[in-house]
């Protein structure tokens, strides 16, 4: 084979699947975002706090624990920034919007069960973050993130 | 207590440039570090080839002559091979090395110098060879290599680029990287060390026979070779120069130099013992 069509190939693959993969994990991603805005707004009247004692005045008539989570995965275009990134150090903003989604993510899918449930707050809220690696080897390659969001979910009399 | 209903912000956590940008700004920037990290592996290779003393390289690699002279086929031609690499070597006075010559077991037509001074000739080279000549011109060729410590440059060069760059490259994942910086660097540079040595063997021929009739055969022949042996000849052109180029450039420099590029051939050893001395 020519060399020059062999560096072309080689080359050239891999730039395909980059632009791809980036196609496609952008067009995801910013419909994710739209989605996690219109479930937040509409369950923005459920108090999420971080405060472990109940607020004076609350009746509360039950808890319980409450738990929502996420696991998130790079895309190939992802892995191959953050991979550049790791030369040069920075910010690793490819990673940034992906943990951000997974965030809140974890958060709406704890506050929509707690609210399934009959529940009307939550408090004590806690997130958690950890790695899950591939075939339980540390070779420093990522499978995935969770993130797990955990609260005391609070039945409020009236 | 009062519970303001905030959304979170989606923002905060995102930067504002852009992916595309981003990427292109960080590839742009590994590719120069590897450019400088390629010249600089380099030219250190280059240097730590020059001060190499080759007895160090003998101790060094004495054990690559040894398995390439441990169980050498037994060839016909092979004592007329060595007598010519013996001769060959005489007319180069400062030869640091103590060549050996060993006979690979292999149809297609080909030799290596090996680092430590051990030259290895194919089973094909010595049976396609109508001439004594055209075996010497090969023989110089790889004695040309040695003169010019190519054979040290090129393993130098590839174990210089691969750990520098797979230091930085293979850590991220992009293997690619070093695989294709060390192939573009070393193609033509390769092709610049044939030429190199394709002078100096010539050179050797001229002084050893008055005449550099004949060394050009090996290469005349190359098509027919490859008609013979298929795809295994082809491997031969990868790092070599196209022939025609290269019988032309032996031609130019004979006449450059003054040499009679005719003479009389000196034969070579029958491959059956029984049969005449082919006359060409």
């Amino acid at each position: 084979m020519d060399p020059w069509v062999e560096i072309g190939l080689q080359l050239g693959v891999p730039l395909l699947v980059l632009l791809a993969t980036y196609g496609i994990g952008s067009a995801v991603e910013r419909r994710h975002f739209r989605l996690l805005r219109m479930r937040e707004i509409r369950s923005r009247s459920m108090p999420v706090a971080t405060i472990l004692e109940v607020p004076p005045g609350w009746e509360v008539t039950g808890s319980a624990l409450v738990t929502g989570s996420c696991v998130v995965s790079l895309d190939y275009f992802k892995r191959f920034v953050a991979g550049l990134r790791l030369l040069f150090g920075g910010r690793l903003a490819s990673y940034e919007t992906l943990l951000d989604r997974a965030r809140r993510e974890a958060l709406l899918r704890m506050k929509e069960r707690a609210h399934e449930a009959g529940y009307r707050a939550i408090i004590g809220v806690r997130l958690e973050t950890s790695q899950i690696a591939p075939n339980g080897r540390r070779d420093g390659r990522t499978a995935g993130v969770e993130v797990l969001a955990s609260g005391t979910a609070l039945r409020l009399g009236r | 207590m009062s519970f303001d209903p905030r959304l979170p912000r989606d923002d905060v956590n995102v930067s504002k440039t852009h992916p595309l940008a981003e990427a292109w700004w960080l590839v742009v920037g590994a590719a120069a570090a590897g450019l400088v990290l390629t010249v600089v592996a380099l030219a250190l290779s280059d240097a730590a080839v020059r001060w190499l003393p080759p007895s160090l390289e003998a101790r060094l690699f004495g054990g690559l002559v040894e398995a390439g002279a441990a169980e050498p086929p037994d060839h016909a031609r092979a004592a007329a091979a060595r007598d010519v690499l013996a001769r060959l070597s005489s007319h180069w006075p400062e030869n640091p090395y103590e060549l050996q010559l060993s006979v690979l077991d292999s149809d297609t037509p080909n030799a290596f110098a090996l680092p430590g001074g051990s030259v290895v000739v194919t089973r094909g080279l010595l049976d396609q060879a109508e001439s004594e000549n055209e075996l010497a011109f090969v023989l110089g060729h790889e004695i040309g290599h040695f003169a010019g410590r190519h054979h040290l440059q090129a393993i130098g060069r590839a174990l210089a680029l691969s750990l520098t760059l797979s230091a930085v490259f293979g850590s991220v994942g992009a293997d690619a990287v070093p695989r294709l910086t060390s192939d573009l660097a070393s193609k033509g540079y390769a092709r610049r060390q044939e030429r190199a040595a394709d002078r100096f063997g010539l050179g050797l021929v001229e002084r050893e026979y008055g005449h550099v009739a004949g060394a050009d055969r090996f290469f005349a022949r190359l098509p027919d070779a490859k008609a013979r042996f298929g795809d295994r000849a082809v491997a031969w052109f990868v790092t070599h120069p196209v022939t025609e180029q290269r019988i032309a450039a032996l031609h130019r420099f004979a006449q450059e130099r003054g040499w009679r590029e005719s003479g009389p051939l000196t034969p070579l050893a029958p491959l059956d013992p029984r049969a005449p001395a082919a006359v060409p």
